[in-house]
């Protein structure tokens, strides 16, 4: 696999995300591209590499992603006001939690079915949603650094990712078609597993 | 010869479990520790993707323009109207701005001190990002330091209604704003829809400290036996947004209830008049002068 391609890739379903995005959201229902373009390549790229480049994917949706966090002196007066944190991790987690889903489903998914990509992408998100939502439950324990969702609640949270989740999988199905186009840009390796057998053995006529 | 020892350990599993085990460390890492380097990484990965971003962001404006776009009124009438409530604003502005020069008349050197040291102006950025995985979430724009952007500055659209403030993370070029509805608490004074009658003294209209609900509006308990009403404008009146940013328009009264255990006082809720998520550009408040 090109990890060149992959990494433009992620950047620009990033951006993607990140301005036009919004345009196809209805409610809380809305589609990200970068599940897609993560699990697109999770069905195709050798399984060693699975976890690390979703991890890349992860990272890179944290740092655009900063949470707003209580803090003093933000602004000129002192404490009651806000700011902004990056905190990367709890999507490299989830990512990675979502390939280690992903990567058992490859041999029974077909990955020229955009259902069955939309599935392992709804599988993928709903996975690193949790991871999300845990993450963040854990933080909140540990250093009380403030959550994503505040002023709202863990559980309505995880209510809108599943959502969320949902709206990946629907963006998936033409965005699978889509990248399915460009799979000769990707430089993946097809593996065809050749069973021996009496036609392969040769003679079998001739004898 | 430990390189390629420590590199052939280092990988395979042992290379994604020790990436797993650095993320799990930076995602419950305390603020203090991430706080000087993540803004920076995070600045460094949106410089690519500032085309892009630039790009969606323009197209989205196009296939989903701002709601001031679908009023079916007359373009010159709306724009008269925008005027008329730039002027109301502006006029808020100063006789809040007097009210707490009136206040403050006690430490009159210092606030003169503050006042000579502002030299304050409105520059227009475009947003170039925002935080995909929520509507509310932090919007970046293309104004930065190099602009005079300073942390705590206001961001404005539609010539006087507050969607934002910028977060401490400002580059040379680019900076983050935190919409208004992620604020801890923001103090306001609530107005009649038509503005203030200058021969009421600026006391009778309720000032209320507005706390985020999770339905993306504000609540506020309002200690006044003044009459409220549905529909009454939110204007900012909170010292700590600067000069420039008082009397700006933040929201309007939907509702209204009474509180039990506290029967002078009521419960309104306010809901925001604009969202940071649904413009393609915004006012900001920024230093003329040099930086500090």
């Amino acid at each position: 696999m090109r990890w060149p391609v992959y990494i433009v890739a992620v950047l620009v379903a990033a951006a993607f995300d990140a301005s036009f995005g919004a345009v196809l959201a209805v409610g809380d229902l809305r589609g990200h591209l970068l599940p897609s373009v993560v699990v697109f390549a999770l069905l195709s790229a050798p399984r060693r590499i699975g976890v690390r480049l979703a991890m890349l994917a992860g990272l890179v949706a944290d740092l655009l992603a900063p949470i707003v966090v209580a803090q003093a002196a933000a602004v000129d007066g002192g404490a009651d006001t806000a700011e902004l944190l990056v905190v990367p991790g709890p999507r490299v987690l989830g990512f990675a939690l979502g390939a280690l889903a992903v990567l058992p489903l490859r041999g029974l998914l077909s990955r020229h079915n955009p259902l069955a990509s939309a599935a392992a992408t709804l599988v993928f998100s709903m996975l690193a949603a949790v991871v999300f939502v845990a993450i963040f439950i854990v933080r909140g324990w540990v250093v009380d650094g403030g959550t994503p969702w505040w002023p709202g609640t863990g559980g309505s949270e995880v209510l809108r990712r599943a959502l969320g989740a949902a709206g990946d999988a629907i963006l998936a199905l033409p965005a699978m078609w889509l990248l399915a186009r460009t799979r000769s840009w990707w430089g993946f390796t097809v593996m065809t597993r050749v069973s021996p057998g009496l036609a392969r053995q040769g003679g079998v006529n001739s004898a | 010869m430990q390189a390629p020892r420590f590199i052939r350990f280092l990988s395979g599993r042992r290379l994604d479990w020790s990436l797993a085990a650095l993320a799990l460390a930076a995602s419950l890492a305390p603020v203090a520790a991430l706080r000087p380097w993540t803004a920076d990484l995070a600045r460094l990965v949106s410089v690519p993707l500032a085309p892009v971003s630039h790009l969606g962001v323009f197209l989205r404006a196009r296939v989903r323009p701002e709601q001031s776009a679908f009023d079916p009124r007359a373009p010159e009438t709306l724009a008269l109207e925008q005027e008329v409530r730039q002027f109301r604003t502006l006029y808020e502005q100063s006789r809040l701005e007097n009210e707490r020069l009136e206040r403050s008349i006690a430490s009159l050197a210092a606030v003169r001190a503050r006042l000579d040291g502002t030299g304050q102006r409105l520059a227009e950025a475009s947003v170039v990002g925002m935080d995909a995985s929520r509507r509310d979430g932090a919007a970046r724009i293309n104004a930065g330091a190099r602009h005079g952007l300073r942390a705590g500055s206001v961001a404005l659209v539609s010539g006087d209604i507050l969607v934002g403030v910028v977060g401490q993370d400002i580059g040379a070029l680019s900076a983050s704003l935190i919409p208004t509805t992620k604020l801890p608490s923001l103090g306001v004074r609530l107005y009649p829809p038509q503005g203030s009658d200058p021969s009421t003294p600026l006391n009778s209209y309720p000032g209320a400290m507005l706390k985020p609900t999770t339905r993306g509006t504000w609540s506020a308990d309002v200690a006044s036996t003044q009459p409220l009403s549905i529909g009454m404008v939110a204007r900012l009146a909170d010292d700590r947004f600067g000069r420039t940013a008082l009397g700006a328009r933040v929201g309007t009264v939907v509702a209204i209830e009474p509180i039990e255990k506290a029967p002078l006082a009521r419960r309104v809720e306010i809901a925001p008049l604009a969202s940071l998520g649904d413009f393609a550009t915004v006012v900001v408040v920024v230093e003329s002068g040099e930086p500090e």
